[in-house]
């Protein structure tokens, strides 16, 4: 396991550098300068400004700096805001966002679970067909429908909730349930599927042929055994939620780098993009590397084997 | 001696895609204090759909028992609740079965899967479940058995994992384990040191054995009757000496002349022509019928009845109408090996 | 027994002439796996509702922008934010032609009917929906055969041929895979510019990743098979192996992975537009109507209706029908 572990965290490290080489690359095969307001500055500030990025070295020596800035939390300036550092503004937006997608997550997830595994025990009839028209719905409506509606009806409509904003709970209630139907609706159906699969293996005859309770049955055998295949889909979660949160955030306007990411887009302002992709793919890439060991840690199938050869 | 276990008339029926299944059609049988019984028959003869239903363990939906008793312990189990069945099901009747890969939780300790039947019907702290666990490891022949109770089941080999499904079984000293298929899923080896554990146990123990098998070869191991089950029915019964010696049924004949044999005299095993029954549409007479050498116009449509050759044995099969010509069992069967 | 001994007569307890071949015979026509498959696909109710509306849609995107004399960038401001009026259907609440009460057509003196109204440009909201639906199903068509082409030949590659090139190509696919589709999507846009040509690309690179290792994981099941290795023996070469009997038994596998794959292309494609990165104007597509629509939902609602619904029911659709499909195809997965 340990040897896994290490192996695990080497790629992590791979996938992370192929990501910043990326982004450093995707940059400089821009047209012209990277700077789109160009034709508003004028040669002078022009060249101030290349100068400033390093932009007038070859290529080598500017992705070594590049490199060796990043190493050091700098990411560079962005356009947008004045040349305030790119680094200092993610972190000032990303808890935002960082809250929102959890919240998302542990609603979702949590509800997903209950209604897979009463779907699941219901194989057939009515309360499992019901469960499974909802989460296709969730799964095939994009979050940002949903939103729309949500903020139309409960937002526009009946004022129960802000239209927009984040702060405080009622803030809170319209975009989560935005971001999280998705999430219910895929751990849902998994959970289900795997509920089902679990339900017909011998070994829960085993326990029913004990005397066990049903709840016994359910809770200590099947459920436990059914959650962990749930924990890989955490991984495309990550990312989906990270796609929601883009339009979430836009449409609700919350200050996260969801929003924030959409209007540096708009506006070109690159240094910001490429932080943000990076923290992006670092978050996904994390995300993953904490589902396989995980995994590896609930299982014991997993957790023993490995151990043993290492 | 009164009868451990009774079972009346019972029917079971499936209703798979609009068809209705009848897996069991009428079986009634007893099993006494302490004694083997074998269900014997090919797949799809009734034999664990009857072992399931003793236990409350059919699926519903989709089977469900149609009519008869069980009766245990002078009380009838079809009519118990499964509040009822859970008082019963591993403390006074219990069961093994037949892939001991797939029927022990790969995620829980072998402790605990054996504790928890303890902890719940004999009401022992966890501390004194485990004592017992560990005693019930040491008594199925697993060595160290104190450091394997913290194991996880992937790391037991399949012999030793049926040997853990045994003492789950015996955890709380039933009167009747029900073994379907125990040695089925083994190597062979295996098989034969898992036939001494049980039959060791059951001297130990004193524990009714019905033992469900297609291998006749177990069966004169460990049972002291037989009952031959064929397209849902029992077609004939009696002790192993019996069964063994002096069958009746073309059916047994058939089940003992395919069994292979040492000093055969023929090099070929043989086999009984065709497939059973379709049960979703049962036949109206002896479901052996269509496959049996000596068939004769009344067994298409008549169901025979059973005739009593002594205390012990009965059988149904028109050849013992007096109506019939005498038919000899064929030359090829013979016990065992030996 | 209730029956009688008289009934019985001597005569019955003679031989039977029984066949034991017939018993043998199988009691149900063989069906084979492919017409077994669509058999169960045909009587998924869901599945064939899913059809029926997919197939509409298709038909209203061909035929739909035609029906208008308006193109998708015809502007006027006299017409502007009009709500979707039907003469004949003007009794419905929704379809009068009336905000808040006041008949917008009337006020505006514009005389012809807008079925799905029309934008803050003037612009006819039913050609610019079914222009953006069409976007949406090329983007789907794109996505599939990304799928066929890509993923199938190179997790057929991988899988079939193994060792060392399967090596090489696995560690090829797992850095594609260790980055978010975001951030591939998003690197390609900076380099190139925000439209259908970089979407494309984006799904031609990207897309084809999961159907590559589903096809890699049916080759590793497959060709080791005795099926295969009677096929090898009897001398057939590596071609004859994938195509007469590798691909033929992942096809099922092949095509569920290709209905899943459709929905989610038109989502992200939706999803690109709708924060600018994707279609621009005045090229409509679903997810940019639905981003301008936004912008004046609390004004004129209705501007999200159609292009919302059209998107919703298209993923839905493809969603179920996918779903029909892998049931048909896999009755194990069936749960």
């Amino acid at each position: 396991m340990g040897r896994y572990v290490l192996k695990r965290i080497g790629y992590m490290f791979a996938t992370l550098y192929v990501v910043i080489t990326l982004t450093f690359l995707s940059m400089k095969l821009l047209p012209g300068t990277p700077f789109k307001n160009a034709n508003r500055l004028s040669p002078v500030q022009l060249n101030q400004l290349k100068h400033f990025y390093g932009l007038d070295q070859p290529i080598p020596v500017q992705y070594v700096k590049y490199m060796w800035n990043f190493i050091h939390g700098d990411m560079g300036g962005s356009f947008q805001f004045g040349m305030q550092p790119v680094s200092q503004l993610l972190m000032a937006k990303f808890p935002v966002s960082l809250d929102l997608g959890f919240e998302a997550i542990i609603v979702g997830t949590l509800l997903g679970i209950l209604l897979g595994i009463v779907a699941g025990l219901h194989r057939g009839k009515a309360l499992d067909w019901g469960t499974m028209a909802v989460s296709i719905f969730g799964i095939s409506i994009p979050s940002f429908i949903f939103a729309g509606i949500l903020q139309y009806l409960f937002g526009v409509q009946v004022r129960w909730f802000p239209v927009a904003g984040w702060s405080g709970f009622a803030s809170h209630v319209l975009p989560v349930i935005s971001l999280a139907v998705y999430v219910l609706a895929l751990v849902a159906r998994f959970m289900r599927s795997e509920m089902v699969e679990v339900m017909s293996q011998d070994y829960i005859v085993t326990a029913e042929a004990k005397g066990l309770s049903t709840s016994a049955v359910v809770f200590k055998h099947a459920v436990r055994n059914a959650l962990i295949p749930v924990i890989t889909i955490l991984g495309p979660l990550t990312a989906m939620i990270i796609t929601g949160s883009l339009v979430v955030e836009e449409i609700f306007g919350i200050p996260g780098i969801g929003a924030q990411f959409v209007d540096s887009v708009v506006t070109n302002d690159y240094p910001m993009i490429m932080g943000t992709t990076e923290l992006y793919a670092a978050l996904f890439i994390i995300t993953m590397l904490i589902v396989d060991i995980l995994y590896g840690i609930i299982d014991p199938r997993i957790r023993l084997s490995e151990g043993g050869q290492s | 001696m009164g009868n451990l276990l009774e079972i009346k008339n019972l029917n079971v029926q499936f209703d798979i895609f609009g068809a209705h299944v009848q897996a069991v059609r009428g079986v009634s049988f007893e099993l006494n204090v302490g004694e083997t019984l074998a269900i014997v028959g090919e797949s799809g003869s009734g034999k664990s759909v009857t072992s399931k239903a003793i236990m409350g363990l059919i699926p519903n939906p989709p089977g469900k028992i149609t009519s008869g008793e069980i009766f245990f312990d002078g009380s009838d189990l079809v009519k118990y609740s499964q509040k009822q069945m859970q008082k019963i099901r591993g403390k006074d009747i219990s069961m093994i079965f037949q892939d001991p890969m797939t029927a022990l939780n790969p995620t829980m300790k072998i402790g605990k899967q054996i504790m928890e039947g303890l902890i719940k019907h004999q009401n022992l702290s966890k501390n004194e479940a485990k004592t017992k666990a560990a005693e019930l490891l040491k008594l199925v022949g697993i060595p160290n058995p104190d450091k394997r109770l913290d194991e996880y089941p992937h790391q037991f080999s399949g012999g030793m994992r049926q040997r853990v499904v045994i003492a789950i079984a015996l955890a709380c000293n039933p009167k009747i384990l029900i073994a379907d298929e125990p040695t089925t899923a083994l190597d062979v080896t295996i098989q034969a040191q898992i036939l001494d554990l049980m039959r060791d146990i059951q001297k130990k123990t004193g524990t009714a054995i019905i033992l469900i098998t297609h291998d006749l070869g177990v069966v004169a191991n460990l049972a002291q009757r037989v009952a031959v089950m064929y397209g849902g029915k029992i077609v004939e019964t009696g002790t192993l000496e019996e069964i063994f010696y002096n069958p009746k049924h073309p059916y047994t004949w058939g089940l003992l002349s395919s069994m292979p044999k040492l000093h055969a005299k023929t090099d070929k095993l043989l086999a009984i022509p065709g497939t059973p029954p379709d049960l979703s549409d049962p036949p109206k007479g002896c479901p052996f019928a269509p496959r049996c050498p000596h068939a004769m116009k009344v067994c298409v449509d008549h169901m025979p009845d059973y005739t009593k050759l002594s205390a012990t044995q009965k059988t149904a099969c028109w050849l013992l109408d007096e109506r019939a010509p005498k038919v000899d069992p064929p030359a090829t069967i013979g016990v065992g090996g030996e | 027994m209730a029956m009688s001994n008289e009934e019985l007569t001597k005569e019955l307890f003679t031989p039977a002439d029984i066949s034991h071949a017939a018993s043998e015979k199988l009691s149900s026509e063989v069906v084979s796996a492919w017409k077994d498959a669509f058999r169960r696909l045909f009587r998924n109710k869901g599945a064939m509702i899913s059809l029926v509306i997919l197939i509409i849609i298709i038909g209203m995107s061909i035929i739909g922008p035609m029906t208008s004399k308006y193109s998708a960038d015809d502007q006027s401001l006299i017409r502007s934010n009009l709500p979707p009026k039907v003469t004949a259907l003007s009794w419905l609440p929704f379809l009068n032609g009336k905000e808040n009460g006041v008949d917008m057509y009337q006020e505006r003196g514009v005389k012809q009917d807008f079925w799905f109204g029309t934008d803050t440009l003037g612009r006819d909201q039913w050609t610019r929906t079914w222009d953006g639906t069409r976007i949406s199903l090329l983007i789907a068509l794109i996505a599939a055969l990304a799928d066929m082409f890509i993923g199938v030949v190179y997790g057929g590659i991988s899988g079939y041929f193994g060792g060392a090139i399967d090596n090489v190509m696995q560690r090829i696919v797992e850095i594609i895979s260790g980055i978010p589709y975001l951030v591939w999507v998003i690197l390609l846009i900076l380099i190139l510019q925000p439209g259908l040509l970089t979407i494309t690309i984006a799904i031609l690179a990207t897309n084809w990743i999961a159907m590559s290792r589903i096809v890699r994981g049916e080759m590793l099941k497959f060709k080791n098979q005795e099926f295969v290795l009677a096929s090898r023996t009897l001398g057939a070469g590596n071609g004859r192996i994938i195509f007469r009997h590798l691909i033929p038994n992942s096809l099922g596998m092949i095509i569920v992975n290709t209905m899943f794959s459709v929905p989610n292309a038109i989502f992200f494609e939706a999803f690109l537009s709708f924060i600018g990165l994707g279609i621009r104007d005045p090229q409509a597509s679903l997810g940019s109507l639905l981003s301008s629509a936004y912008t004046v939902l609390q004004l004129h609602p209705y501007q999200t209706l159609y292009p919302g619904l059209v998107i919703s029911l298209l993923l839905i659709c493809f969603n179920i029908l996918g779903d029909g499909l892998r049931d048909a195809f896999d009755p194990k997965l069936r749960r």
